[in-house]
């Protein structure tokens, strides 16, 4: 018995070795190529894929496990989440945006294709009338312009397609979001698990930075950085996660300082458990589900944030995202009405739906909680 | 034993708030000296893209910030200057900083201050009212409606504003009209738009607090008992629950004043063209006009610190049960 134990034992202490093997291999390498790339060669990806590889291995090696260990739970839960009709809305809309991210690009036109015969387009089933000036006969002509299949959602005034535009904005949207929101949970997780488990002076440390850190106001903060840094998306996306970890942090700590008295910490400390594996293995397992809420809701922010940059002429110049699109559009309200419409509303349906579903689950997961 | 208690926390509050004010200070400071170009390197390289002479500038720049100097020194520069209210010279407007500011900050105030008492009685109202009436049909209408609030973006929900009543019905005039004595009807009529734009998202929140917050008082035992008592009902609502809700959500309000309002405000102002903080610092911002964010990133930051530095303590002058610690 104590045999077949101890050889279990072994073999998982073995997986995890060669997890953890690879799992630094592979980081090692995606730094080597990031320096190379910086220091030798001409960039072949640009900082953003770099980051999202980093993500995405952080999320293979730490995030699957993690959620695997807790399916049950998960299962428990998604079963009481999907009684939430609007909860289960916003999961589709959200499904089908990312799914929009990912294939629309193949079935749209270039975004950035510049047609000057095809400008002003309005969307399928509207009118305009538009006034011409003619040089040759020196007086006003007024036509009337009918939006075109080929152009569902109008062109604007440089005779882009409105339709392709969008669908490469939900790209720039949905990184951001959820990457800016990726980096900010980590951090915050680790910092509010840390300081709960480790209390006493670290805790008291840590809190105090991440108060300074809230009092800072973090628009002007962004504004200010990306103004002396220049608009790039990869520093939007990494300021935004550094900053954002904050109400993560207090949230998760809270709720893990009742976690750390309870019995089954107390047996695995005694058992000689070291404190990196008690705050892998059992505590952040427990706050899984608070870690989702959390995400889920504090994704809208980061694209309105991403979204407002964009508006006040801050945006990375080289994407072209809703808050952008909103931006020309604005500056041409008496005349491509249609430019400022469409990106508001798929900004306004994105938020919505996460919103709907960060309260379907928080629901779910404690009808009680006030997050 | 109380006054003591109150006078530490309020000294300890203090000193914590000329700590992140000097946090701001150094952060911001050092910033702009790590970022890709300075200051005068950017301004200079527009003034000479128009074809002007730019040695003068250069020497004026160079004696303000003392370029040469070292590091250290720039540094106690900065706060010093700062200090006696000498927050440096707009490039692009040509006048100083302060000057600016104190010609710009009342437009600032008042579409935050009208939107604040809009948003919050407003959202106090719909908020009693929807938690006395639980599960009926305005309740449902309002938690729907609270809902999309919070979910539109403001700076879209100001354009759309602008498209529908300027543009389409022409009731408002697209631009703010600055002639207008800031007390005149006429002014307020202008105001209506922004207000509505930066009130939204706010009235939404403080609705869906004040529901929850005294749907949480409704259940408590104090209510039962003024409910046998024979109060009418209307005591029992305005004394005893709402008296016993409305004190977490003055904090909410000015918690919100500080963190998500001068962000909303500014965003309102730039899209109104309303000449406030927000307005200044976005054409300083094209302008590469330093001085003007620097100073409108810091003052900003003081003002939501003030804010929270006093909301802080007279919470806890008001409910001496909640200490800090």
């Amino acid at each position: 018995m104590t045999n077949r134990l101890k050889s279990t034992r072994s073999i998982t202490r073995k997986v995890d070795r060669v997890k953890n093997l690879a799992f630094i291999i592979a980081m090692v390498l995606l730094v080597t190529t990031l320096l190379l790339d910086i220091f030798v060669i001409e960039m072949i990806f640009d900082l953003l894929t770099y980051l999202y590889i980093a993500l995405g291995l952080l999320f293979v090696r730490y995030g699957i496990p993690l959620l695997y260990a807790s399916r049950r739970l998960i299962q428990y839960y998604w079963q009481r989440a999907i009684k939430n009709k609007l909860a289960v809305g916003g999961l589709v809309f959200i499904l089908l945006l990312i799914l929009l991210a990912f294939i629309g690009p193949l079935f749209t036109v270039d975004p950035t294709a510049v047609n000057f015969d095809e400008k002003n387009l309005p969307p399928l089933g509207f009118t305009i009338e538009e006034s011409v000036y003619k040089i040759e006969t020196k007086q006003f002509i007024t036509s009337r312009i009918t939006g075109t299949s080929e152009h569902p959602l109008g062109t604007d005034d440089k005779g882009r397609d409105l339709l392709a535009m969008i669908v490469s904005g939900t790209r720039v949207s949905l990184q951001v979001g959820l990457f800016a929101t990726g980096i900010a949970i980590i951090l915050g997780t680790l910092i509010g698990v840390s300081a709960a488990y480790l209390g006493g002076k670290t805790d008291n440390i840590l809190m105090r930075f991440t108060d300074i850190m809230m009092t800072f106001p973090f628009f002007l903060l962004l504004v200010f950085i990306v103004f002396i840094f220049g608009p790039n998306l990869a520093l939007i996306v990494i300021v935004i996660g550094l900053t954002g970890w904050t109400g993560t942090a207090r949230l998760i700590r809270s709720e893990s300082l009742s976690l750390r008295t309870r019995e089954f910490v107390m047996a695995s400390k005694a058992l000689g458990a070291s404190d990196r594996r008690i705050i892998l293995s059992h505590l952040i397992p427990n706050v899984i589900s608070l870690i989702i809420v959390i995400a889920t809701l504090s994704i809208p922010g980061v694209i309105l944030a991403e979204a407002a940059l964009s508006f006040i002429g801050l945006g990375d110049p080289s994407v072209a995202s809703w808050g952008m699109i909103l931006k020309a559009g604005q500056q041409n309200l008496d005349t491509t009405w249609w430019v400022a419409v469409a990106p508001g509303i798929m900004l306004f349906l994105t938020v919505l739906a996460f919103n709907f579903l960060g309260d379907g689950l928080r629901d779910a997961f404690d009808p009680r909680s006030n997050i | 034993m109380k006054k003591t208690w109150l006078r530490d926390y309020i000294i300890k509050r203090l000193l914590y708030a000329i700590f992140i004010a000097w946090a701001v200070l150094t952060v911001t400071f050092v910033m702009v000296r790590v970022g890709p170009t300075s200051p005068a390197d950017k301004y200079l390289s527009n003034l000479a893209a128009q074809g002007q002479d730019t040695s003068q500038v250069m020497a004026a720049i160079e004696a303000r910030y003392g370029v040469d100097r070292p590091i250290y020194e720039q540094y106690l520069n900065y706060i010093t200057n700062l200090g006696r209210g000498d927050w440096g010279w707009s490039l692009s407007t040509s006048m100083s900083v302060m000057e600016l500011i104190k010609a710009h900050w009342i437009y600032s105030f008042q579409l935050i201050f009208l939107s604040s008492i809009f948003a919050a009685i407003i959202g106090i109202l719909i908020g009693i009212y929807s938690a006395v009436r639980q599960y009926s049909k305005t309740d449902y209408i309002a938690t729907f409606f609270s809902f999309i609030g919070i979910s539109i973006p403001n700076f879209w929900l100001g354009v759309m504003l602008i498209l529908l009543f300027s543009v389409n019905l022409g009731l408002f005039k697209t631009y703010y009209d600055t002639s207008l004595s800031l007390l005149s009807l006429a002014n307020l009529k202008q105001l209506i738009l922004p207000v509505i734009t930066l009130g939204t998202g706010m009235l939404a929140g403080y609705t869906r607090y004040t529901r929850s917050a005294m749907l949480e008082n409704l259940r408590k035992d104090f209510v039962k008992t003024a409910r046998a008592k024979g109060l009418p009902e209307r005591t029992v609502i305005g004394k005893h629950v709402f008296r016993n809700a409305v004190l977490p959500l003055v904090t909410i309000i000015m918690f919100d004043l500080g963190s998500i309002v001068f962000g909303g405000a500014y965003l309102t102002e730039i899209i109104f063209g309303i000449p406030g903080l927000g307005q200044i610092s976005f054409n300083a911002i094209f302008a590469d006009d330093y001085a003007v964010v620097v100073a409108v990133t810091v003052i900003s930051a003081f003002l939501i610190l003030m804010i929270n530095l006093i909301t802080d303590i007279t919470y806890t002058y008001l409910d001496p049960r909640i200490r800090y610690d």
